[in-house]
């Protein structure tokens, strides 16, 4: 997956600052992590600690204020927005914290939009896609609309999407928070199996730290401050 | 596929906002038609005529019957340098007797063929002798189809049309081209008292390498009581016409502004119902340009299609006649107002397509997005 067995993210020192008024938020500060590729880090922390702000980071869809960021290989930190933009298509899955799915598309449309936002394939993505749907339980849902599935099967769907364009690295956030603790650790269970066999690396964001035994290594974060613990 | 599944999902939303562009697509052609169909009908018979150039006198304010050229301004304009041939032509309404009933109609007579009658016939001959007429096609239902005779009302005059002609009518009435000598005597035999009429109006055709403009230009030097006009400025400056028409460029600038007023606000509200999507499809990395061009598409398949049903509706229409007037299914204005109302609706999206480039993609993190 990686290039030349490059770690899937490489953090060194990054630095987010909002501007909001007059006043300046550190959200993330001297963060440095380092994940290996085929490595699933649980990324835990309370409200407002950083999480997401990493995963944008990471994910390419915010720049840093300070700090390198190194993803599969590639330096982004100095990327252009048109050229991130490239970059989360072709290299990351995510899965967000609240909206995940275009809501006038049946699930199965859901993966192939990832093909029609990029350089479409056509065949080979509906054979994708409904491999995924199948690997993820979906296989008689792919013609259901989100309103018409349950929070399980949504946050299925969003899996499914983020694994779409077989990335080096996929981040999510929250995936369980909407779902009961049997649901959670259903998807969790599902998350790493998905990622072990694909052999692709992953921050799973959580406040639940009964989730963390489906990672390889735990990392908690407070207010924007990293503290790793060693890899099991 | 996004655009067309979104679409195809919201069915009742895109349907209604092709019914109303097809609606206003349908008003705009019927008003075209029928502004055309009234301008043709009041001056299609100066427009198709035959001379270049008229010459009214200046007091009949371009308008033919009350127009009245005397001996002495026929003189001057023959001796003018430049024009090749000049012709008188004469016209009356008068009562006619036809199919009948008694209409009023207008009797154009002209002393040339080639200057002041129909320039071409759909049916029949031009008139070969006194009596004999070419009246405009769409007259026929009024007893002036061809072969028929009509009579003037007083005097019984009769002429007996032997030609039928296209958009050919003056003051959207029936209207009967006839040789010179013919309209005097059916002006005579209408009001024997009179003495024989005077020529309306002149009809002149330029000389060799003098050209109508120049010709109209020399014989308005002449004398400040001739007005010359080239053919089309004679129907188009015609009094009335230039009133019409700017009645209906109101009109058609009104609609110049709901069209896109109507496709912008859908666009717009779309647009911002949707954020939420834009801004995920941009997280996972779809281009700004990717989704402003799924915009374009969607705006040109909607007004496309509105465009297309607007049409259809039109076409039965555009074979049907409001009161005197037919109207005509005009390809050109059809083609031209397609592609006008298609610039619009695009044009109308800038603001839409600004709202999906101003996107930040990290709003997706935090489950917010624009307008949401
Ligand atoms: N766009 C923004 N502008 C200003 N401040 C922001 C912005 N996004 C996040 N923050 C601030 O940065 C800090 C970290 O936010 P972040 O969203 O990364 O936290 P989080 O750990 O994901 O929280 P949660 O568990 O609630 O999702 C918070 O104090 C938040 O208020
Ligand atoms: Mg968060």
């Amino acid at each position: 997956m990686t290039k030349d067995g490059a770690p899937a993210l490489r953090m060194d020192s990054v630095r987010k600052v909002y501007p909001t008024g007059d006043e300046e938020v550190v959200a993330l500060d001297h963060a440095t992590l380092t994940i290996d590729h085929e490595e699933i880090v649980a990324l835990v922390g309370p409200s407002g600690s950083g999480k997401t702000t990493l995963c944008s980071i990471a994910g390419g869809i915010l720049s840093p204020t300070a700090g390198t960021v190194v993803v599969a290989g590639a330096d982004i930190t100095g990327y252009s927005a048109r050229r991130l933009t490239d970059f989360r298509r072709e290299h990351v899955g995510f899965v967000f914290q609240t909206v995940n799915l275009v809501p006038f598309l049946t699930a199965r449309e859901n993966l192939l939009v990832v093909d029609e936002i990029g350089r479409r394939t056509g065949a080979p993505a509906r054979k994708r896609a409904d491999q995924l749907l199948e690997e993820l339980g979906l296989a008689g849902r792919g013609r259901h609309l989100p309103a018409t599935l349950s929070g399980g099967q949504r946050q299925r769907v969003a899996i499914g999407r983020a694994l779409m364009n077989d990335p080096d690295l996929v981040l999510f956030d929250e995936p369980t928070s909407a779902l009961d603790t049997q649901l959670g650790e259903q998807v969790m269970e599902l998350i790493r199996d998905e990622m072990n066999s694909r052999g692709i690396a992953a921050v799973v964001v959580t406040h639940d730290e009964r989730m963390t035994h489906y990672a390889d290594r735990t990392v908690h974060i407070t207010d924007g401050v990293l503290e790793g613990s060693p890899p099991r | 596929m996004i655009v067309w599944k979104e679409m195809a999902r919201a069915k009742v939303r895109f349907g209604l906002l092709i019914g109303a562009i097809a609606l206003l697509v349908f008003l705009i052609l019927f008003q075209q038609a029928l502004r055309d169909g009234l301008i043709t009908s009041f001056t299609g018979a100066i427009e198709h005529q035959t001379a270049p150039v008229l010459v009214y006198s200046t007091d009949g304010r371009r308008n033919l019957q009350s127009s009245s050229i005397t001996p002495e301004l026929a003189a001057q304009v023959r001796a003018v340098d430049g024009a090749a041939a000049v012709g008188r032509i004469g016209q009356s309404t008068l009562s006619v007797r036809a199919g009948g009933s008694i209409t009023a109609a207008a009797v154009i007579g002209y002393e040339r063929r080639d200057l002041g009658a129909p320039q071409d016939l759909v049916a029949g001959r031009y008139p070969a002798a006194e009596g004999e007429g070419v009246a405009n096609e769409t007259d026929a239902s009024e007893g002036f189809g061809l072969g028929k005779v009509v009579r003037i009302a007083p005097g019984g005059y009769p002429i007996r049309i032997v030609g039928q002609s296209r958009d050919t009518n003056l003051q959207a009435s029936p209207t009967v081209f006839v040789r010179y000598g013919s309209w005097e005597q059916a002006v005579l035999a209408a009001n024997p008292d009179a003495r024989k009429p005077l020529p309306n109006a002149l009809g002149l055709r330029p000389a060799a390498g003098v050209s109508p403009d120049e010709l109209v230009a020399r014989v308005n030097r002449l004398n400040p009581e001739l007005e010359a006009l080239t053919r089309h400025d004679a129907a188009t400056k015609a009094p009335g016409v230039a009133q019409v028409s700017r009645s209906f460029l109101v009109i058609f600038l009104l609609y110049g502004l709901v069209v896109p007023l109507v496709i912008g606000l859908f666009f717009l509200i779309v647009t911002l119902q949707k954020a939420r999507t834009l801004t995920l499809l941009r997280a996972i990395g779809a281009r700004s340009r990717t989704l402003v061009w799924a915009l374009i598409v969607q705006v040109l398949v909607v007004v496309g299609l509105g465009i297309a049903i607007g049409t259809l509706l039109y076409l039965p229409v555009s074979f049907l006649r409001v009161g005197s007037i037919p109207l005509q299914f005009d390809t050109t204005a059809v083609v031209g107002w397609g592609l006008g109302i298609l610039a619009l609706g695009v044009a109308s999206s800038w603001f839409s397509a600004r709202r999906v480039l101003r996107i930040e993609p990290a709003e997706a993190l935090s489950g917010g997005g624009l307008g949401a």
